[in-house]
């Protein structure tokens, strides 16, 4: 029962998330025909075009059309270009996949890291550490890629200043490719998820039992073990969700600044060109793996709340 | 209160990272040679974003990325070759049927093949011009002066293509854009063959591999193998060259080359590919008075714009709308004369202030500094502008042929295809409402000159009426400017979609 509840639960922000979407780009004015013609074409032409594509029918129309074709697997066809949604996608998911995959490995245990600097550490560490955790995450992500090919591109000369994916080829041909997005994109997020992450630690660690057990002479690793980190689980997997998310989005920046042929240029260009079914399906692709992660958290909580009684 | 799990998760987060840098420190940032050993190779980053990106070849082509493509994949009839004569190519002459000039007779070499091994048609050619007719409104009716539904077959290598109107320049009019496909393509989701100097070997759109098509009919390639990606920023194109990642990077901007050139990477200029007139609206105060447009002339410093807004590569104009074509006049420059102007706006009735509100916006490097820098030079002659830079997403279907005075942009398309699409009372875009029935029958007399010396003149004398009456300030043009490795050679340096015939490049050893 649980797992159907989760699993509503997500379906109904998904459907939710999609209708802002799809409503924020409505809001954008001009539309894909206007762009495909650039000015072009004669009100008469422009018209035959909207029709065509469908765009002269009401947006709620639209947008009940476009769900439930996405009901049934048809993520269409792009306004602009007329090559299948599904292929422009896939096209671009694996380096988006392999960008944000090595982004995660360094997200993951710097958060862990500055949470812990920022929640745990000594208290003259700490206040420093938060400081400096917050400062981080408030750094927009494009100043932080700037930065990064400042030092380690044009001063240091160690890594390359963009990322071309070759022509035919996959990221992973040229790993030092991935280094400066990945860390353009995981320094801000883990940040971001450590000043989340933060309090939980510190709230983690001054609860009454784990007192009671340092004083009861309990060895700290156990302590540790037993009585802090299962407390921590749900909000480390709800921050991760969160991480991933932020990490996702962020790619629509940093895969730009490096000519990284990503799922977030593809976004960006979209939007751009008010080709709303690209827009929808990179849009409702990120939020899946948030919406997923979250339930997850979800299940997780339940599953590892002392409190919650309910068998593992 | 302090426990020890972090502190190993600290250690070993640390290790992660420098494993990461360690592993990036192995690659190295100049690491380019990446061609399997003795193939030609050459890496192309081109101008492109991946929602515009397409596999139709007869529709808009934004993306210059998709145009390289195509020049490599498909046939043209012809493409623009020295001087602005046409070089044919596809077709084996294109001659007209009788002196009217209306009806041409277009033949093709009999030896191409598309790359299923099926020959190259004339139905395949009228084919694919009717599908270019058809989509007249995603490329500005580019073949508009054709009447494709009369036009037909003659034989298996002859079609007779006929115009609207009597049409000289009917060979020029079938240059570069004439992409042949096969009979019957009509889906282009996926990409479709071609008969053209190279085959199509992966991806297709945004990011492609071709290889050289050892069966084409023309002067073999020494390229063997060519990859384009499509990289929207402008600095990453560059940058991809001087770290290696690709061997050309398509229209930079001039403040990436000002900062390398002189290194070891060569840079190609084009001449006269940007243009960013400032429009004026003839059918709209207070443009509608000739007096005010001459003094909006007059007031421009050229060579400060030119200086700024390209940074010197480019050339000053002389408000000719199409410098960069054979038919373009010679005329003495027009040079700033503050004096005159502020005479002009007088006599205009402007004598006490002028307030115009100028729009600019950011889709090209330079527009808005352009429109920025020319209010100062306006302001000079008592001219007060109020300069609104407008989002690019819009500015092409908001501004763009409907405000009265705008910064424009014109890419070095011949005259013939700006009267069409700008000039001609009846024109889809005529941008500065100049509306003239005796200048659209001195076009239509021009074109309908047989002779060339004749119609050359003809030609000329529409736009030096232009250059002195109509709606368009032409300060100067800015080069096309792209950067390639030392190693490349042979990378086309002519105007408009010269640019897109790569075929004949070749790498030095």
């Amino acid at each position: 029962m649980r797992v159907v509840a989760v699993a509503v639960r997500a379906s109904v922000v998904l459907v939710a998330v999609s209708i802002m979407v799809f409503a924020a780009t409505e809001l954008l004015p001009s539309d894909a025909a206007a762009v495909r013609a650039g000015g072009g074409a004669t009100p008469d032409e422009l018209a035959r075009m909207r029709s065509e594509a469908g765009l002269d029918d009401p947006a709620a129309q639209r947008y009940l059309r476009w769900l439930a074709a996405m009901a049934t697997g048809d993520t269409g066809t792009s306004l602009v270009s007329g090559r299948p949604v599904a292929a422009l996608v896939e096209a671009r998911a694996g380096a988006t996949l392999a960008l944000a995959g090595a982004a995660l490995a360094v997200a993951v245990p710097l958060t862990a890291l500055m949470a812990w600097a920022a929640g745990a550490a000594p208290r003259r560490v700490r206040a420093g550490a938060a400081g400096a955790v917050a400062g981080l995450a408030a750094v927009p992500q494009a100043a932080f890629a700037a930065g990064l090919v400042a030092v380690f591109s044009a001063a240091l000369g160690w890594l390359p200043p963009v990322s071309l994916v070759a022509a035919g080829g996959s990221p992973l041909d040229r790993p030092e490719t991935l280094v400066l997005p990945a860390l353009a994109l995981a320094v801000p997020a883990a940040a971001y998820g450590a000043g989340l992450l933060g309090g939980a630690v510190a709230d983690a660690l001054a609860a009454p039992h784990v007192a009671d057990a340092v004083l009861r002479g309990v060895p700290r690793r156990r302590v540790a073990a037993r009585h802090v980190l299962p407390f921590l689980l749900a909000p480390a997997v709800r921050v991760l969700a969160t991480v991933a998310g932020s990490l996702l989005v962020a790619t629509a920046v940093v895969e730009t600044v490096f000519g990284y042929a990503g799922l977030g240029e593809l976004l960006v260009s979209a939007v751009a060109t008010r080709d709303v079914p690209v827009v929808q399906a990179v849009a409702m692709l990120s939020a899946t793996v948030v919406v997923g992660g979250l339930a997850a958290a979800d299940a997780a909580a339940a599953l590892t709340d002392p409190r919650s009684g309910v068998p593992a | 209160m302090k426990t020890h799990r972090p502190s190993g998760r600290r250690r070993s987060g640390a290790a992660l990272l420098a494993a990461v840098l360690l592993l990036s420190g192995c690659g190295g940032a100049g690491d380019g040679t990446e061609a399997e050993a003795g193939v030609a190779l050459l890496r192309y980053a081109a101008v492109g974003t991946p929602a515009t990106a397409t596999n139709d070849p007869h529709g808009g082509v934004g993306n210059e990325s998709d145009s390289l493509r195509f020049g490599l994949v498909y046939d043209v009839l012809a493409v623009p070759g020295e001087d602005g004569e046409t070089e044919l190519r596809l077709a084996s002459s294109i001659e007209p049927v009788d002196e009217e000039l209306v009806e041409w007779t277009v033949r093709l070499r009999p030896d191409a093949v598309f790359s299923d091994g099926s020959p190259v048609r004339a139905a395949d050619v009228l084919f694919s011009l009717r599908r270019i007719e058809d989509k007249a409104a995603e490329n500005f009716g580019r073949l508009g002066m054709f009447d494709f539904s009369a036009s037909e077959v003659v034989d298996e290598h002859t079609l007779t293509v006929v115009a609207r109107k009597p049409y000289a320049e009917v060979p020029r009019a079938l240059e570069s854009v004439t992409f042949v496909v096969p009979e019957g393509s009509d889906d282009f989701t996926e990409p479709v063959i071609g008969s053209g100097p190279f085959t199509l070997v992966e991806g297709g759109a945004e990011s492609a591999v071709l290889e050289r098509n050892d069966d084409w009919w023309g002067p073999a390639p020494e390229l063997e193998r060519v990859e384009i990606s499509a990289v929207a920023d402008p600095r990453a194109r560059a940058q991809a060259v001087i770290a290696g990642q690709a061997d050309v990077a398509g229209s930079v901007d001039p403040a990436t080359v000002r900062e390398v050139e002189g290194d070891d990477w060569q840079v190609v200029r084009r001449p006269s590919v940007t243009m960013y007139p400032f429009v004026m609206r003839l059918d709209t105060e207070p443009f509608d008075d000739p007096d005010v447009r001459e003094a909006f002339r007059l007031a421009v410093d050229r060579d400060k714009l030119v200086e700024t807004v390209f940074l010197g590569y480019g050339q000053v104009g002389n408000d000719l709308i199409a410098p960069a074509d054979p038919s373009s006049p010679e005329t003495a420059q027009r040079e700033r004369d503050l004096e005159r102007a502020r005479e002009l706006l007088e006599e205009a009735g402007h004598g006490d202030g002028l307030e115009v509100v100028l729009h600019t916006t950011t889709s090209y490097p330079g527009m808005d500094t352009a429109a920025t820098l020319y209010a100062e030079q306006l302001a000079e002659a008592g001219v007060t502008v109020e300069v609104r830079t407008d989002p690019p997403d819009t500015y092409w279907t908001d501004v763009f042929a409907q405000e009265s005075f705008y910064t424009g942009f014109y890419g070095g398309i011949p005259f013939t295809d700006v009267a069409t699409v700008a000039l001609l009372s009846d024109a889809p875009t005529n941008e500065t409402a100049w509306r003239r029935p005796e200048w659209d029958e001195g076009f239509d007399e021009a074109l309908a000159t047989a002779d060339q010396e004749k119609r050359t003149a003809l030609l000329g004398g529409l736009q030096e009426e232009l250059r002195d009456e109509g709606g368009y300030v032409v300060w100067g043009t800015g080069d096309g400017l792209d950067l390639a490795a030392p190693n490349v050679a042979g990378l086309p340096d002519g105007p408009g979609f010269d640019k897109m015939f790569i075929d004949q490049v070749r790498l030095a050893d």
